[in-house]
């Protein structure tokens, strides 16, 4: 009884040359999710103009990945969180972010939304991460538009250290 | 080189009669209502007036030729709690009016005592008042009897208290767990509107301008089936005549 001598397999790697690269899962998944970053603004004050400033020509948030301005939290993966939020918003925010798919970050853009601001009252929510979590928070009154591209800048560094491959599970 | 003439457009108008004096316009106000006038006044002419009064008074003030006070600018209430040297009633309530026509204003003031916290309402001789009013019994909690629809406006309605008067403490912060419907408001705006209102789910609309009444279904988001918010979010599906 002879054997045939099974060919030894070829790397896929020797017919393509150079023009592939290795790499993890992990790195390719946060790089594609950092870099495509589509946000939501929940904008209800000042903050929320500067935001405008942010995606225009100008400043141009775009140049980061971040330029799909969603208006449906559905399609969405950043939330920005821009402006005063009152304790009879806060459903509607928490709704709206539960309503983001997987997975999501979010920007508390400003001192009102970081703090509750110098609202220091009984209709203020003392800061978002009240209601929702927070990944990222920017300072300001209203915050300058380099102040939100820091902060993208920052999220992008901040999921590229998260295990891409793993959903990104937030207990609310 | 002369400049070109321009043709600037003359507007009519609005302002025939002149302003009265303060002293002219009280005198006026007391030849019908007994008001006295306010010693902590300034700027504008200031009349209390005994609740009782209150509305004849504001028709009064709307109605005469000679007065006109068209445009109730906004209705303030007031908690003189520790205020100092105030021994009057706690709260009072401020009417400010003006007339488009004479540009004149006055303020109307009346004590409402803490025991009685009860004044009329005067929704239906200015249509914003019933918002107006509204937010004066959320914040200060002055009920405004004949109201059709006394209810918080600022606040959230699991709000317990009243956030303006002295004794709330400022910093007191209330959470919301449920948002509120508001289906009563969505269903009255229709019926305004001319739409039948049959059940929370079901709304017709009779044939509007002689229109040929088409129907537009939709936007029930059935989605939306969570037990906190299903009364907050569904509205139902809506018919509506195309115009």
């Amino acid at each position: 009884m002879t054997f045939k001598p099974v060919p030894a397999p070829v790397a896929a790697e020797v017919s393509l040359g150079d023009a592939f690269i290795t790499t993890r899962v992990d790195a390719f998944i946060n790089w594609g999710r950092r870099n495509s970053l589509w946000p939501f603004p929940f904008g209800t004050a000042c903050c929320a103009i500067e935001f405008m400033g942010v995606v225009s020509s100008v400043f141009d948030l775009s140049r980061f990945g971040s330029e799909l301005v969603r208006f449906s939290p559905r399609q969405a993966d950043l939330l920005i969180v821009a402006g005063t939020v009152t304790y009879k918003q806060a459903p509607v925010l928490k709704r709206i972010y539960e309503q983001m798919p997987e997975p999501k970050w979010v920007i508390s853009a400003g001192a009102c939304a970081t703090s509750g601001g110098f609202y220091d009252c009984y209709c203020t929510v003392p800061g978002i991460d009240e209601i929702i979590p927070v990944d990222i928070y920017i300072a300001g009154c209203p915050p300058r538009p380099e102040a939100f591209i820091e902060a993208l800048v920052q999220l992008q560094a901040k999921i590229d250290g998260e295990a891409g491959k793993e959903q990104k599970v937030v207990g609310v | 080189m002369s400049a070109p003439h321009i043709d600037t457009p003359t507007i009519p108008s609005a302002a025939p009669g002149i302003p009265l004096a303060k002293d002219a316009l009280l005198a006026l106000v007391r030849e019908r209502i007994e008001v006295e006038p306010d010693p902590s006044d300034r700027w504008d002419l200031t009349v209390v007036v005994a609740s009782g009064r209150l509305r004849d008074l504001m028709r009064f003030l709307r109605d005469d030729p000679r007065l006109r006070m068209d445009v109730l600018l906004d209705i303030a209430g007031v908690d003189y709690l520790a205020f100092p040297g105030h021994r009057d009633a706690r709260f009072a309530v401020v009417y400010l009016l003006k007339s488009l026509a004479f540009n004149h204003r006055i303020k109307v003031k009346v004590r409402v005592e803490e025991e009685a916290l009860e004044i009329p309402s005067i929704h239906d001789c200015w249509k914003i008042a019933d918002w107006m009013e509204r937010e004066c019994w959320d914040q200060l909690g002055i009920v405004f009897k004949g109201h059709p629809n006394l209810k918080r406006l600022l606040n959230h309605h699991q709000f317990v208290g009243h956030p303006l008067r002295k004794d709330y403490p400022c910093q007191k912060r209330q959470k919301l767990t449920v948002n509120d419907p508001m289906v009563d408001q969505l269903q009255l705006r229709l019926r305004q509107l001319g739409y039948t209102v049959l059940s929370e789910g079901e709304i017709h609309a009779p044939a509007v301008r002689g229109g040929t009444p088409g129907e537009v279904v939709g936007t029930g988001d059935k989605g939306m089936q969570d037990p906190d918010l299903t009364t907050g979010t569904q509205v139902g599906d809506m018919k509506r005549s195309v115009l």
